[in-house]
């Protein structure tokens, strides 16, 4: 009884949190001045500039998945199931993107490409007027959202990868090469993960705003933020947003019917750890040459240049000057934040893999709408189901970015610890019940140290997405408590090019530190689990 | 005196019916063995006991108490004063063997002079005295067995079910483990309800055996 009423309690927080701001905010754009009227819509679906607007944002949405996943696929293969050296050290370089704000890649690409750019200074701006010029629209942007989500096709590539039992690829390799083996087999059994992958980048891509914005594509979630934050028009903001929701309802309604009960609860093969690896042969040092050279454009030139261009007399001074507040408030909502997020998906994912109340499908596939939908979206949902005067608590008060981000991430978190509740035996839970203890006593003894390394990984992908969040933050921080990755995007329109580099040097250097310190603390409990 | 009744009880999962209308009794002191092929519905039996699980329809009573019937369970699992043994042994790999043991007394509110005793007499009893402060992952395949036996009879059980506990152990191992099943249960008269497939097993063990098949008792 104690378990089901906290799982009850849990499932209204949710509600609460992520459900009730996306409601509101539909119910308010269907409601003008008391009255049920589309007018919103009408006008919204009249303007041609919306339909160009929407064409973009599809444009560059497909253009970065079918470039990800045809990368990202190989790749994957490569660092997950080949003996190409150094593959545990290219994964983390290909993800490093990922865990930084999109944007700080676009600042970095145009640091080197743009009129006053690094390369302009090298090989003057004659010569680099063309790149420059490509840079700034859609090729610019689909280059550096690519750099961003490569990750994803990698990761769950590799994540697949682990899922399939050894002897289907040994039965194939007793009549067959490992090439014909690995379009016939090993593609096809992971096909779910890459069609995840790709969903996953189309609906992210489809979403971001900041990198668009910046390199001046213009693109649908760019036009909700400008209604909201140029012309203050809210109602116009909603009718924007919403198509943004549906889009996003639609690609998650597809993925449950297709895909959902192959990719919703992921265990690595018993023989995961025994599956050969292919071994590349005469061709290993040529691929190991292409991957180097891959991992230094996309993720060591931006970085380098960011380097180079922030190294300037008293750039970090002024940037810890001009941001210190903001970097310490980033630091300690995403502490906050990736501490709750942390509680409110073991909880989450408890309810899940015990399907301990009939909801439980209902619960998952809300968390991962929310995490697919727009930050702006959820933004807006958020500002207008709080901006009331009765809860000025929650909405002038940095609650309400907390709440942001518990809204948009705690698929995040509730999927780790699914996975990590999954391989928990159910007998574990079930010794501890028949001998007496209760539900709290069995979580907090038995559970929760069992699922520990799952909560560390939890709370380290709670870090990093609070800590890099820009598009809900951006939408409801309350005057006075802006985070560095916002105070970053409004410092670009007049700060120096110096000041703009340093400020992403230590936002990077927020993210991967402590990312750095808690990964190793990950290995070393991994690597006692295994002894 | 019945410790155990089972009254027309089925029991279904997504998958097809696991029980269909059991009934069975047993009395204080007993040891059952029930035999049959994988899926037969014997760890099902144990569940529901247990009280992990509830009854579709039908009922279950434990020492004339009535603990589960029709869908609900009206007893949990904990205050059944139930000792079980699963097929994975369970031990929780975070405590020690000491703390394997001495989780369930916490639970029951046991001050710690009345825990430590328990925790020397059970460990003595199987013979593990000298290894309180190891992991289960520190231990061998047959100590593991111990410890999990030793923690399910600090509590005291009334029953003590065991769900194929031996069966990933190797012939003579699994004999010497029988031998110290049978003498603990002599000593200290518990009721045993034990599943297995092995009818070795079985012969060696039970003073009664149920046979089932299909999820249905074929012999008593």
């Amino acid at each position: 009884m104690t378990r089901r009423l906290f799982l009850a309690f849990i499932v209204l927080l949710l509600l609460v949190v992520g459900v009730l701001p996306v409601l509101s905010m539909l119910v308010k754009s269907l409601f003008v001045e008391g009255h049920f009227s589309l007018v919103a819509y009408g006008g919204l679906l009249r303007s041609a500039r919306q339909w160009t607007l929407m064409g973009h944002s599809m444009a560059l949405s497909s253009l970065v998945t079918v470039l990800t996943v045809t990368a990202g696929v190989p790749l994957g293969i490569l660092l997950g199931k080949t003996d190409l050296p150094l593959r545990r050290f290219f994964t983390v370089l290909f993800v490093i993107p990922l865990l930084i704000p999109p944007y700080i890649v676009a600042v970095s690409w145009s640091d080197l490409l743009g009129g006053g750019g690094l390369l302009a200074h090298l090989a003057g701006a004659e010569a680099t007027g063309a790149a420059a010029g490509l840079f700034f629209g859609l090729p610019g942007c689909v280059f550096v959202l690519f750099c961003v989500f490569l990750p994803i096709p990698i990761l769950l590539t590799m994540i697949f990868l682990r899922t399939i039992d050894p002897g289907l690829e040994e039965a194939g390799r007793l009549v067959a090469g490992w090439g014909r083996i690995v379009k016939g087999i090993t593609i096809p059994l992971i096909l779910p993960g890459v069609l995840l992958a790709g969903m996953l980048v189309f609906l992210l891509s489809f979403g971001e705003f900041s990198v668009p914005n910046f390199l001046r594509y213009d693109v649908f979630p760019v036009e909700s933020f400008t209604q909201f934050s140029a012309f203050y028009n809210f109602k116009a903001a909603t009718a924007a947003a919403v198509p943004l929701a549906a889009v996003t309802f639609l690609l998650l309604w597809l993925e449950s019917v297709f895909l959902r009960e192959r990719t919703y609860q992921l265990r690595p093969s018993p023989g995961a750890g025994f599956s050969p690896l292919i071994a590349l042969g005469a061709g290993r040092r040529w691929l190991l040459v292409s991957v180097a050279l891959a991992g230094l454009v996309i993720v060591i030139v931006p970085l380098v240049v960011l380097v180079i261009q922030s190294a300037g007399a008293g750039a970090y001074a002024e940037a810890l000057d001009r941001a210190g507040d903001s970097l310490l408030r980033s630091l300690a909502y995403a502490v906050g934040g990736a501490t709750l997020l942390t509680l409110l998906g073991f909880c989450t994912g408890y309810l899940i893999q015990t399907k301990a109340l009939p909801l439980w499908r209902s619960v998952d596939s809300w968390t991962i709408f929310l995490f697919a939908l727009p930050g702006t979206v959820i933004g807006i949902g958020l500002i207008s189901l709080w901006n009331t005067p009765r809860a000025n608590l929650v909405y002038s008060t940095p609650v309400i970015i907390i709440l942001g981000y518990l809204a948009k991430y705690t698929a995040l978190t509730s999927r780790i610890s699914v996975t990590q509740l999954g391989r928990i035996p159910p007998s574990m839970e079930e010794a501890a019940e028949v001998a007496g203890a209760g539900w709290w006593r069995r979580m907090a003894f038995i559970v929760a140290p069992l699922a520990r390394r799952g909560l560390v990984a939890g709370w380290l992908v709670g870090y990093i997405f609070s800590l890099r969040d820009t598009g809900i933050t951006m939408l409801v921080y309350p005057a006075g408590h802006e985070t560095l990755p916002v105070r970053i995007f409004t410092l670009m329109a007049n700060g120096s090019a110096e000041l703009i580099a340093a400020l992403c040097m230590i936002m990077i250097a927020a993210t991967l530190l402590p990312a750095g310190i808690l990964w190793a603390i990950l290995e070393v409990m991994t690597r006692k689990a295994a002894r | 005196m019945k410790i155990v009744e089972l009254d027309a009880v089925s029991k279904a999962y997504h998958t097809g019916a696991a029980l269909d209308n059991v009934s069975l009794e047993i009395a204080a002191g007993e040891r059952i063995v029930i035999l049959g092929p994988s899926g037969c519905g014997k760890t099902t039996i144990l569940r529901l006991i247990a009280g992990f699980i509830a009854p579709d329809t039908g009922s279950i009573s434990l020492g004339g108490e009535l603990v589960a019937k029709d869908g609900s369970i009206i007893k949990p699992p904990g205050q059944r004063n139930l000792g079980m043994v699963f097929q994975d042994l369970a031990l929780w790999p975070h405590l020690s063997v000491k703390g394997n043991i001495e989780f369930g007394l916490k639970a029951k509110g046991l001050p710690a002079d009345a825990r430590a005793r328990r925790i020397r007499q059970v460990l003595d009893l199987v013979g593990m005295s000298d290894f309180a402060g190891r992991k289960p992952a520190e231990l061998s395949g047959g100590q593991q067995q111990r410890v999990a036996l030793a923690r399910s009879l600090a509590l005291e059980p009334r029953v003590l079910l065991m769900d194929e506990p031996l069966s990933s152990l190797d012939q003579e191992l699994n004999v010497r483990l029988r031998r110290e099943i049978l003498r603990l249960q002599e000593t200290l008269g518990f009721t045993l309800l034990y599943v297995t497939h092995d009818r070795d097993e079985a012969a060696d063990i039970a003073t009664r055996v149920i046979t089932m098949s299909r999820g249905k008792v074929l012999a008593k």
